[in-house]
């Protein structure tokens, strides 16, 4: 229910049954629903029989109009493109910057250098639609600048990726919006009084307890970034994918879009940037507007975060109660941070740190915004004496070096992903963990043992003190992480 | 179905239709201009007798180290003016005279700045171009100047002096100088046929320049814009002069071969170098196809010219150019504006991306001489944007930069550090012109357009400005060039941050091939940030606009 895409979640059965009266069914749907993605001509072999003007979306969503947006996503989230709608990238990379293909894509499909996804829940599906995706499902990313078209899965054409899971990426986005305002603010202060004392000033880096180093501003104006840590050198957390390069989820929503299924999102590949109607040469001019992504993204943010059980079975409840403070007592939790305080649950999108490709809110006379905290699912997380929301994600957004000569587990790459070096990831978030093997930035690793004995680097020591348990004690360790699943039926 | 969808999308269509004729095919962000000279507290008119139909120039330089970038303005018969930058970040443009900035024998009988730093102590000097002696003020803090032709050895001379450029040769610690003159007054038969000859200062001393020999470029033509220019990617460059037919008799342009340690000599047609006359008024490079090899738009009366090289495949290549405006879209020969159909006068041109969507657009300013009833006298500045298909459109009249001002000389500068060039131009006999970019037509205001960069760059000791690099910016498949430069234009210099329009790209990879020709590593920079390199800095440091 709710994934066949139908509007209102009425079943497909329940229109063919009544098809006599569909077309009054159909005025009903249609005059309820506006200008969102309608199944009118249900024979018709096409996702997008409408595009969502974002026009429809502005200002505060009610819970209405919310549902109508998030309902719409979710049909753009499991609806299989296909080449009506769009679906394929004869003449374009898959690089994020529209870039021409120098040859036309032989087929359709291509298992590495994409299109290689029917839907975006192709491979986010498991345990749910929205969550993570088996190995089967990995994907191989590439600049799409040169080599784009590779038919290698050798690690010198494009890093492996196994599928994140997005529950709860809302949450997730609000967390980096905040702390890339802190490290701002800490930015300009110490630029400020830098300027005023006529003496550099050095600031160390913290927000909501981690730290991303120092900096140090010059009265003239200049920052020296050398000491800066686990964050990008504008000081933008940006804290999607494996390797926390994205800054947000309406970007990475173009750039999967046109990865996976060569669907082109006007705000990157429209004339106005590319000078072409249809960058893509696939004959189809218009394939995602921007009300769409915001109806993606809207139905992605919106997204229960996962949660920690209390386990039924006594033993298990136990060795997890164990498991909870060795996580804590041999480092664990210094990177893999069991929560952080979220200020504010408002979701606005477009968000104040995209740029140009993606749209921005400049653009537009009124962004869009709605409060995760009227989601049902808030009611999951506790909050902090201050009432921020405690969101239980088990990461510092934060990226390190993991892999050293000694422990090489997480550092099989050759390339470096925009700007990051292949032996730095962000601090993968534990939360769902437990229900979403197999693991690691290429799902190569089956148990969370072996993820764990892999921490190299700057997880060294904790790893070794890891090592350094007993059985019963690492078993307890992986009995808690266990506890930390997504919901499901 | 809702009815009145089909008459609303038809609505859209018709709107469409007319917003697209109003652009005129215009596909990429039109960047709006608001002028705000008055507003800003710049009142400077260039004027005076026929001396001051041509020149007025700018120089767009910071001399108070905020690199907010102040303008040194030619005032011709009336005084020279600077006029500290006193805007704050983002927002209108302020600005506030510096009474006694310049010593008041150089403010007068101005006819356009050049800043550079002569004295690599990290300030940025001023050369000042005058009817009768040209000056080298020394800068000192806070924008005070003071001259320094006796400390430098330099005679200043009492040509009719209109243009400039300099470059640092080789090893040298000081600044090769060259000075481009116009008329020779005192000549039999002035002003027919009596172009006075240019002068190239090459200098000497360790502790302190010195410029007392010059060497005499013969014959000279009438110059009105000079450039030194690496043209063939020898790693050396040669001396572009564009000079005004007007005046001159079996004259051309030219392009001088400027050998280490010798006596520089014409490239000759035998050479490859075409004759090409034109009422040459002033130059601007880029390198258009990233081939290494740039293009130049020369201004002139009726066409302007851009030039690119034909004689690239040879080995080694040799001067030959060929005239691409027409295919180019950039003649920009008849105003586009007042219905005139009398053809146009260029002076300045420069090569900048005004709106920030990766490809480098030109202004040129535009104007009636005088009287010249031959020639347009509603003759508006252009601004002709770069399209995807490598054509150039017209949006002059969109942008609100149409004036029924004689523009002279301009500089395209970033004054309010929003990362989106603004511009000032002089005009002959009216208040200079001082545009603010307030962002795309469609939707105003900041983060409206394409992403963005500053660069500035800083080497030690010598040349710290770096004059003579050649920045190179790459963005996925696509790379940008940019070079530090003295020269060209129409009596009009900058030297600050130099910028860069990244379109869609949120980072970009940035090498410098510093003044001796050693590349640098790749900077990893993220967008819309100015940042400056230092010669062998790891990193790449961010600079912000804090006031």
């Amino acid at each position: 229910m709710g994934l066949s895409g139908n509007i209102m979640g009425i079943d497909d059965k329940s229109i063919y049954r009544k098809f006599g009266t569909g077309l009054a069914l159909f005025a009903l749907l249609a005059g309820f629903t506006g200008s969102s993605l309608g199944n009118e001509l249900p024979w018709e072999e096409k996702v997008i029989q409408r595009h969502i003007d974002i026009a429809d979306f502005q200002g505060q969503l009610d819970a209405d109009r919310l549902t109508r947006l998030r309902n719409a996503g979710e049909v753009l989230f499991t609806g299989k493109f296909t080449k009506q709608d769009g679906f394929g990238r004869p003449m374009a990379t898959q690089a994020i910057l529209p870039t021409k293909s120098r040859y036309a894509a032989q087929s359709d499909f291509q298992r590495l250098a994409g299109p290689d996804a029917n839907a975006c829940s192709s491979c986010h599906n498991d345990p749910i639609v929205g969550a993570a995706g088996h190995s089967t499902a990995n994907v191989f990313v590439s600049e799409g600048f040169t080599n784009a078209n590779f038919d290698s899965i050798d690690p010198q054409f494009s890093n492996e990726r196994n599928t994140n899971h997005l529950m709860g990426i809302g949450l997730v986005e609000l967390l980096a919006r905040e702390m890339t305002r802190d490290l701002v603010e800490l930015r300009t202060a110490s630029l400020h009084k830098a300027k005023r004392i006529n003496e550099p000033v050095v600031v160390k880096l913290v927000t909501k307890g981690v730290s991303f180093g120092h900096l140090a501003a010059n009265p003239d104006g200049t920052v020296d970034l050398s000491g800066v840590e686990g964050v990008d050198s504008d000081l933008h957390v940006r804290p999607f994918s494996h390797k926390g390069v994205f800054s947000s989820i309406r970007q990475f929503t173009v750039n999967a879009m046109n990865h996976h299924h060569g669907m082109q999102a006007l705000e990157r590949f429209s004339v106005r940037w590319t000078g072409e109607t249809d960058f893509d040469e696939d004959t189809v001019e218009t394939e995602l507007t921007a009300g769409d992504i915001s109806a993606l993204v809207a139905w992605q943010a919106t997204l229960a975060p996962p949660i920690q059980v209390v386990p039924e079975n006594q033993r298990w409840a136990e060795m997890a109660s164990q498991g909870q403070e060795l996580f804590a007592n041999i480092g664990c939790s210094e990177c893999h941070i069991p929560a952080l305080p979220l200020e504010s649950t408002l979701f606005s999108d477009p968000g104040p740190l995209d740029v140009a490709g993606t749209l921005r809110v400049s653009e537009l006379e009124n962004g869009t915004t709605y409060d995760l905290a009227e989601r049902s699912w808030i009611k999951t997380l506790p909050r902090n004496d201050e009432g921020h929301v405690m969101v239980p994600l088990f990461s510092d957004l934060k990226r390190h070096k993991i892999s050293d000569a000694k422990v090489q587990v997480f550092g099989n790459e050759l390339l470096s992903q925009r700007f990051v070096e292949r032996d730095q990831f962000q601090t993968t978030e534990l939360w769902g963990v437990g229900s979403t093997a197999p693991y690691g930035h290429r799902g190569n690793l089956t148990t969370l043992d072996e993820a764990i004995r892999g921490h190299g680097g700057e997880a060294g020591e904790a790893r070794k003190r890891y090592l350094g348990l007993v059985d019963s004690e690492r078993n307890a360790i992986i009995a808690y992480l266990k506890t930390l699943v997504i919901e499901h039926e | 179905m809702n009815s009145a969808r089909p008459i609303f999308i038809a609505g859209f269509l018709l709107f469409a239709s007319f917003a697209m004729a109003e652009s005129d095919g215009v596909l990429s962000d039109i960047p709006v201009f608001q002028e705000e000279s008055l507003t800003a507290g710049i009142s400077h008119v260039y004027d005076g007798p026929w001396e001051y139909y041509v020149g007025g120039g700018v120089a767009a330089f910071d001399c108070n180290g905020d690199r907010f970038p102040d303008l040194a303005l030619a005032g011709g018969a009336n005084p020279a003016s600077l006029f500290l930058n006193i805007s704050k970040p983002g927002s209108r443009l302020k600005f506030s005279e510096v009474e006694d900035a310049i010593p008041e024998r150089a403010r007068t009988n101005v006819t356009g700045f050049y800043p550079i730093d002569i004295n690599n102590d990290g300030l940025k000097d001023l050369v000042v171009l005058r009817v009768g002696k040209n000056y080298l003020l020394e800068a000192e803090k806070d924008c005070q100047f003071k001259i320094a032709n006796s400390k430098y050895g330099m005679d200043g001379g009492r040509e009719w002096t209109t243009a400039f450029s300099a470059m640092f040769e080789g090893k040298q610690s000081f600044p090769t100088l060259a000075f481009g003159n116009y008329v020779d007054r005192s000549a039999p038969g002035s002003p027919w046929g009596t172009c006075h000859d240019n002068f190239l200062f090459r200098p000497k001393g360790t502790v302190v320049p010195q410029y007392d020999e010059a060497q005499v470029l013969s014959p000279g033509y009438c110059a009105l814009s000079i450039m030194f220019t690496d043209w063939n990617r020898s790693g050396l460059s040669d001396l572009r002069i564009t000079n005004d037919r007007q005046y001159y008799r079996g004259g051309e342009e030219q392009l001088w071969r400027i050998m280490p340690e010798k006596p520089a000599r014409k490239y000759r047609s035998a050479e490859g170098w075409r004759r090409v006359m034109i009422w040459g008024m002033g130059i601007a490079e880029t390198d258009m196809d990233g081939d290494g090899f740039p293009e130049y738009a020369l201004t002139s009366m009726g066409d302007t010219k851009l030039q690119t090289l034909d004689g690239a495949t040879d080995d080694p290549p040799r001067p030959t150019y060929r005239d691409i405006a027409y295919e180019k879209g950039a003649t920009a020969h008849r105003p586009y504006a007042g219905g005139e159909i009398k053809p146009s006068t260029g002076w300045h041109a420069e090569f900048s991306d005004f709106n920030n969507d990766g490809r480098e657009d030109l202004f040129i300013a535009k104007g009636n001489v005088e009287a010249m009833q031959d020639f347009a006298e509603f003759d508006p500045d252009n601004l002709l944007l770069m399209q995807a298909n490598g054509q150039f459109r017209e949006v002059g009249n969109h942008s609100g930069i149409a004036r029924s001002t004689r523009g002279r000389g301009a500089a395209v500068v970033d004054l309010n550090m929003d990362g989106m060039v603004d511009l000032v131009v002089v005009n002959r006999k009216a208040n200079a012109s001082l545009f603010r970019n307030i962002g795309s037509r469609k939707h105003r205001g900041k983060n409206t357009m394409g992403n963005w960069l500053g660069i500035e760059l800083n080497q030690a000791d010598q040349n710290r400005d770096a004059v003579g690099a050649l920045i190179s910016i790459k963005t996925g498949n696509k790379v940008q060039t940019r070079k530090v430069q003295i020269g060209g234009g129409h009596a009009s210099g900058r030297l600050g941050f130099l910028h860069v329009g990244l379109g869609v790209a949120e980072r970009a990879s940035i090498r410098i091939k510093w003044p001796d020709g050693e590349w640098s590593h790749s900077y990893r920079v993220f967008a819309n940030n100015f940042v400056v390199i230092k010669r062998d800095s790891p990193l790449a440091n961010y600079w912000y606009p804090v006031q």
